[in-house]
C-alpha cells in the first residue's frame, strides 16, 4: 500500500503541495487529475524519491521513502515512467529494459535479456529491440519506458503524464498497452489529462487542485452529477477539457 | 627561366631577384630529393618518436580529463577543491614552464624522469586539465531526467555515473575533445627543448646539418599538418560511429 500522510512541499516560496492524504491499495487503478500546475506531477516525484518532502510522511509497503535507507528498497516496489520517456540515449531498447534488473536485482543478463525481449514483444516492439531511442518514435520510445518500469516487476507503476509528449496516434498505442495492463491487475498511479481514458479505467479519480486534494472518489462517482461534478472546480475542469 | 620571360613588364632587377628565388626553390626541391635523403631516416624516427609521444599522451590527457571531471561532479568538497585547483593551475601556466620545471626542476629534488617519460606525464598532465573542462561540459549537457531515471529505478550513484553519465558525456565531448588533443600534437613540439628528438627535434638537427632551414622547416610543416590532418578526420569518423542512432542528429 501507498500511504501519503499531510504531505507538503514547496519550492521557494510557492507552496504546490498543501497537506495531501491518500493511499492507495494494492490493485487500485487511481488516477489523478487537475489543471496544469495544480501538484500532480510532484506528487508523483515524491512518491519516487525524486523530490524531498517538507513535511507530512509517504510510504511505499511501509518503507518510508524520506528515510534514505528505506528510499531503496521503496524505489524497488515503484515504477516510473516519464512525460519525456528519460530514456538511456546510448543504450539500445533492451539494454535500456535490462538494465536496472541486472545491476539492481543482480538477475542474471541472459535471464532479464529473455525477460526483456518478451517484454518488448508484447508491447509490438520485438523487431526493434537493438534500435535506440533516437531511432524510436515517440510512441514507440514510451512503449520502450513502459517496458522498463515492467521490467523491475514493480507493485507500483507511477506514470507521470506519459502521453502528454505524445500525437493523438501514438497516445493511442501508449493507452492500449496501458489498458491491457489494469486488465492484468497492476496497480497504477496515473497522471494525466486523458480525462476519457482515465473514466475507463479507473477505480478512483483524485482531483488536486492548488495542491489540496479536492476530491478523492471511485471513478462512476466522480463523473456522475451528484458525485465529483457537484464539486464546481471540477464541474469547470471537467467541463474546460470536453471543450477542447 | 620561363618565370624570368614571364615577367617581362618589371624591371630588369626585379627580374633577376625573382630568377634568384626561383632557382633557389628548384634547388630546395632537388635538395628535398636528392640532400635530404640521407636525413629521411632520422626525420622518420623522430615522427615515429612524436607519433608514440602522442598516442600515449592522448590516452594520458583523456584519463586524466575524466578522472578530473568525476572528482568535479563529484559530491565531495575535497574532491571538487582538488580537481578545481588542478585545472585553474595547469590551464594558467605556459606548457613550456611545466615542462621545464619537471625536467630540470625535479631532479633538484632528487625526482628523475626521462625525457620521453617527461614529455608523454608533462603532456598528459596539461592535456587532462582542458580534457577534463570538455567533458564535465558533456556532463553537465546531460538531460537531468535520464539521471533521474536511473535513480528512480534504484541504480547506484556510481553504476549511474560509470553507466549513464560517463558514457554519454564522453560521446558529447568526442568532437571537442578532438580539438584538444591536436593541439596536444602541436604541442608536442615544445618536447624538443628537454632534448627530446621528436620531429621539431630532429627537424632542427636536420637543418642545421645541412644549412637549408627553409626546405626542412617546410618539411617539418606538412608533416605536422598531415598528423593533425588524420587525426582530425579519425575524430570525425569516431564520432560518426559511436553516435550513430544516438544523437538526434549527427
Amino acid at each position: 500500500m501507498i500511504r501519503i500522510e499531510n504531505l507538503k512541499k514547496a519550492f521557494g516560496k510557492v507552496t504546490v503541495l498543501d497537506g495531501i492524504d491518500l493511499s492507495i491499495e494494492p490493485g487500485e487503478v487511481v488516477s489523478i487529475l487537475g489543471s496544469s500546475g495544480s501538484g500532480k506531477s510532484t506528487l508523483i516525484r515524491c512518491i519516487n524519491g525524486l523530490e524531498r518532502i517538507d513535511a507530512g510522511r509517504i510510504t511505499v509497503d511501509d518503507f518510508d521513502v524520506s528515510n534514505p535507507k528505506e528510499l531503496a528498497e521503496a524505489r524497488k516496489r515503484s515504477g516510473t515512467v516519464f512525460q519525456l520517456f528519460n530514456l538511456y540515449p546510448h543504450l539500445s531498447a533492451l539494454r535500456n529494459v535490462t538494465l536496472a534488473p541486472v545491476e539492481v536485482l543482480k538477475r542474471n543478463a541472459a535471464e532479464a535479456e529473455k525477460e526483456g525481449r518478451a517484454l518488448l514483444e508484447s508491447v509490438g516492439l520485438g523487431d526493434r529491440a537493438d534500435a535506440y531511442p533516437a531511432q524510436l518514435s515517440g510512441g514507440q520510445r514510451q512503449r520502450v519506458g513502459i517496458c522498463r518500469a515492467l521490467a523491475m516487476k514493480p507493485r507500483y507503476l507511477l506514470l507521470d503524464e506519459v502521453t502528454s509528449a505524445l500525437d493523438p496516434e501514438m497516445t493511442a498505442e501508449v493507452l492500449e498497452i496501458l489498458a491491457d495492463l489494469t486488465g492484468r491487475g497492476t496497480t497504477m498511479i496515473f497522471v494525466t489529462h486523458e480525462v476519457a481514458f482515465a473514466r475507463s479505467i479507473s477505480d478512483r479519480i483524485v482531483f488536486l487542485d492548488q495542491g489540496r486534494l479536492l476530491v478523492d472518489l471511485p471513478c462512476e462517482t466522480f463523473f456522475a452529477e451528484d458525485g465529483g461534478m457537484a464539486n464546481a472546480r471540477v464541474a469547470q475542469f471537467l467541463s474546460k477539457m470536453r471543450k477542447d | 627561366m620561363r618565370a624570368g620571360r614571364s615577367i617581362a613588364l618589371t624591371t630588369a632587377r626585379d627580374a633577376v631577384e625573382t630568377e634568384i628565388g626561383f632557382t633557389r626553390t628548384v634547388a630546395g626541391l632537388n635538395l628535398i630529393v636528392s640532400d635530404l635523403a640521407p636525413h629521411i631516416a632520422l626525420l622518420a624516427q623522430g615522427a615515429l618518436l612524436t607519433v608514440e609521444v602522442c598516442v600515449l599522451a592522448l590516452a594520458g590527457a583523456v584519463v586524466v580529463g575524466a578522472a578530473i571531471a568525476m572528482m568535479r561532479a563529484s559530491g565531495s568538497r575535497l574532491l571538487r577543491g582538488i580537481a578545481t585547483v588542478y585545472v585553474d593551475i595547469f590551464r594558467n601556466i605556459p606548457f613550456l614552464v611545466q615542462l621545464f620545471f619537471f625536467y630540470y626542476g625535479l631532479p633538484e629534488l632528487g625526482i628523475y624522469v626521462d625525457a620521453f617519460a617527461t614529455g608523454v606525464l608533462a603532456l598528459s598532465i596539461a592535456g587532462g586539465a582542458f580534457a577534463s573542462d570538455v567533458i564535465r561540459s558533456g556532463i553537465l549537457a546531460i538531460d537531468p531526467g535520464i539521471v533521474e531515471a536511473a535513480q528512480v529505478y534504484g541504480l547506484s550513484r556510481r553504476t549511474t555515473f560509470l553507466k549513464i553519465v560517463m558514457p554519454i558525456a564522453l560521446r558529447l565531448s568526442v568532437r571537442p575533445l578532438g580539438s584538444v588533443l591536436i593541439n596536444l600534437i602541436l604541442t608536442s613540439s615544445i618536447l624538443s627543448t628537454i632534448t627530446l628528438n621528436e620531429l621539431t627535434g630532429s627537424a632542427k638537427i636536420v637543418a642545421s646539418q645541412t644549412f637549408r632551414p627553409f626546405e626542412v622547416y617546410a618539411v617539418l610543416l606538412l608533416a605536422y599538418a598531415s598528423l593533425t590532418y588524420l587525426l582530425s578526420i579519425a575524430i570525425a569518423r569516431f564520432h560518426r560511429r559511436l553516435n550513430r542512432g544516438v544523437l538526434e542528429a549527427v
